[in-house]
């Protein structure tokens, strides 16, 4: 398993991808830091860097499907399936091995940011705690994420429409929460309460604030567990089916 | 006691098939309802090649998926050295190579850096990996290649890189599908000698459409047509099944249902097959006789009814034959009737160019009467 997981974090890295994707995580970070020294309180003169994730988030998430779209689509698309499908690993460890290795381009991409944070360390001050939980509130929402991406890999033997269906699907997660809030939904309380377990905005709202609760962890990692088992149903039942 | 006996069974005939490595039991696959392998039982011995034939889409590729594991069955078992590939897949995937028909090799790889990552796949301890890798690569010959990205290698490195990833941790049993494919000539003839060297240490079970291929490597052979086994055999008892009858090539000058007439009611002759045209009223006629006695006879009358017989030579059966009969039996069914309509044609044509011919003639002396 660990010979699968680090051939996919080199092969991130052996083509230009996992640099533009960098590259464009970056840009929108640097953006939208800009942004966020410029428009600053200037009574507090403190500055929290959940902020950025809280604003922009919608663009870093729509990158994740970049990252997953290959995982699967493309090894059925050129058959090199085949070489994992007769080795003597399981398809669980198959499908964990891809997963953790997306979340290890996409950790590596967060690291990268920790220079923003570095810089105005140096130059100011920087709210801790919402910047710890920030991070780690938006790593566990990236990873139900990449979890989403990968079992949407797993549909299709084409990366584009893996790339497009996944985008698609974050729409709907960055929607939910609004969605949860409209008139519509509100007037059904039973409808409304479960739309409100499934909003991932509010919990990571609530690390982006620097509050940690332990039930917001427990959900985004059995959210992401549930999905992983998902993908690896959709593989079996596609050798099955195979035709 | 049973090691002992094992070996005693061993050193007494090292190539005998003495066990039976891989054991299929009536392997059936669909595909929603189409049938894609039906029924297919047989069993490879140790130390066996066994040839795989059939046509394109006779269930070959299905077939090797189900006994490596990549593809469930819809019923059936595969046992391999004793071990059930749906109760203990991994244990089963550890005794085997496969190399599929498309190599799956990641084209943005270094060759040395996949076959090292196949390794590690295939469980070899991270201390033995170098060596096995080394070692695989020496055997294919591409060694000097390792430091290559493999989507610029050329068809045949390509295949030869996924044969060396099906070596990698010298697995019992071998599985090698349609391994010659889109290789040259010279290539192909080393897959063919790697083969039978591999041979001494391995099981093999290798598909091909290609026949030579079988007789050069295989002592034993399954064909399969449609999904259902045909045959499973040695080739040289295949052959003698189709090859009890002779065959003889003759030439000979005449008119064809003429000449069909006599030769089919020769005594000893079993069927005329076929008829190929040499040249103006010389045809080539392939027939099918009970014993070689049968050429004076045949001769005599073919003279006596004023037909000269060009040449005639026996055609030995081969593989071929084998597997035209067994992999196209509806064909055999329409094929006296397409020879006689065939023969009628040709004769037809004939007849129409002599009487042209005539007329033609006629004509000029016509003329010359209206001359005089």
């Amino acid at each position: 398993m660990f010979s699968l997981y680090k051939k996919e974090v080199q092969s991130y890295f052996c083509s230009p991808f996992a640099y533009v994707v960098s590259a464009l995580f970056l840009m929108v970070f640097s953006l939208s830091f800009i942004n966020g020294i410029s428009n600053m309180d200037s009574n507090v003169m403190k500055f929290s860097f959940s902020n950025i994730f809280y604003n922009s988030f919608f663009y870093f998430i729509f990158l994740i499907p970049l990252l997953t779209m290959r995982t699967f689509a493309e090894e059925r698309k050129s058959k090199t399936e085949t070489l994992w499908l007769s080795a003597p690993i399981t398809i669980t460890q198959v499908v964990f091995a891809k997963f953790f290795a997306a979340a290890t381009v996409f950790l590596l991409m967060m690291a990268f940011s920790l220079f923003f944070p570095l810089v105005a360390f140096l130059h100011g001050s920087v709210i801790g705690s919402s910047l710890v939980c920030g991070y780690l509130g938006f790593f566990l929402w990236s990873l139900v994420c990449i979890a989403i991406g990968v079992m949407i890999s797993a549909m299709t033997d084409n990366p584009i429409i893996a790339a497009v269906l996944g985008e698609a699907s974050m729409i709907v997660i960055v929607f939910l929460d609004n969605f949860t809030q409209s008139d519509l939904i509100q007037s059904l309380p039973p409808v409304a309460k479960v739309f409100t377990w499934f909003s991932t905005e509010a919990r990571f709202g609530a690390f982006s604030q620097g509050l940690f609760s332990l039930a917001d962890l427990v959900f985004f990692i059995s959210i992401t567990l549930v999905v992983l088992i998902w993908t690896i149903i959709i593989i079996e039942k596609r050798r099955w089916s195979r035709g | 006691m049973q090691s002992a006996i094992h070996i005693l069974i061993c050193c007494n005939d090292e190539r005998g098939f003495a066990e039976n490595m891989v054991e299929i039991k009536n392997l059936t696959k669909y595909y929603g309802t189409h049938p894609a392998v039906q029924d297919i039982s047989f069993t490879v011995g140790d130390h066996e090649v066994l040839g795989f034939l059939g046509p394109n889409g006779a269930g070959k590729s299905t077939t090797m998926n189900m006994i490596t594991g990549c593809l469930p069955s819809t019923s059936g078992t595969v046992l391999v050295d004793g071990h059930d590939i749906a109760k203990d897949p991994i244990a089963v995937k550890r005794k085997i190579g496969y190399l599929p028909e498309i190599p799956p090799v990641y084209p943005d790889m270094r060759v040395y850096d996949y076959l090292t990552f196949a390794a590690g796949l295939k469980g070899i301890p991270r201390t033995e990996r170098k060596k096995q890798v080394a070692h695989a690569m020496e055997r294919l010959h591409i060694t000097d290649v390792q430091k290559r990205i493999i989507g610029n290698l050329s068809k045949g490195y390509r295949q030869r890189v996924g044969f060396a990833m099906a070596l990698l941790g010298s697995p019992k049993f071998l599985i090698l599908d349609e391994p010659t494919v889109g290789l040259d000539p010279t290539q192909v003839m080393e897959v063919r000698r790697l083969i039978q060297d591999l041979a001494q240490e391995h099981t093999i079970i290798f598909s091909t459409h290609i026949l030579a291929e079988v007789t050069a490597v295989c002592e034993r052979v399954v064909i399969i047509n449609k999904g259902q086994i045909r045959a499973v055999d040695t080739i040289a008892n295949l052959e003698a099944s189709v090859g009890g009858d002779l065959h003889l090539r003759l030439k000979i000058e005449g008119e064809i249902t003429k000449v069909t007439e006599i030769v089919r009611n020769t005594e000893g002759v079993l069927s005329v097959d076929d008829v190929e045209f040499d040249s103006q009223g010389i045809n080539a006629f392939t027939v099918t006789v009970a014993s070689e006695s049968v050429r004076k006879p045949l001769m005599s009358r073919l003279i006596a009814e004023d037909c000269m017989v060009l040449e005639i030579t026996s055609v030995k059966s081969s593989l071929e034959d084998v597997f035209v009969k067994l992999t196209a039996p509806t064909r055999e069914q329409t094929r006296e009737e397409a020879f006689e309509e065939l023969g009628k044609e040709m004769d037809a044509q004939r007849e129409a160019e002599e009487a042209a011919k005539n007329a033609a003639a006629n004509a000029d002396e016509n003329e010359k009467e209206a001359k005089d």
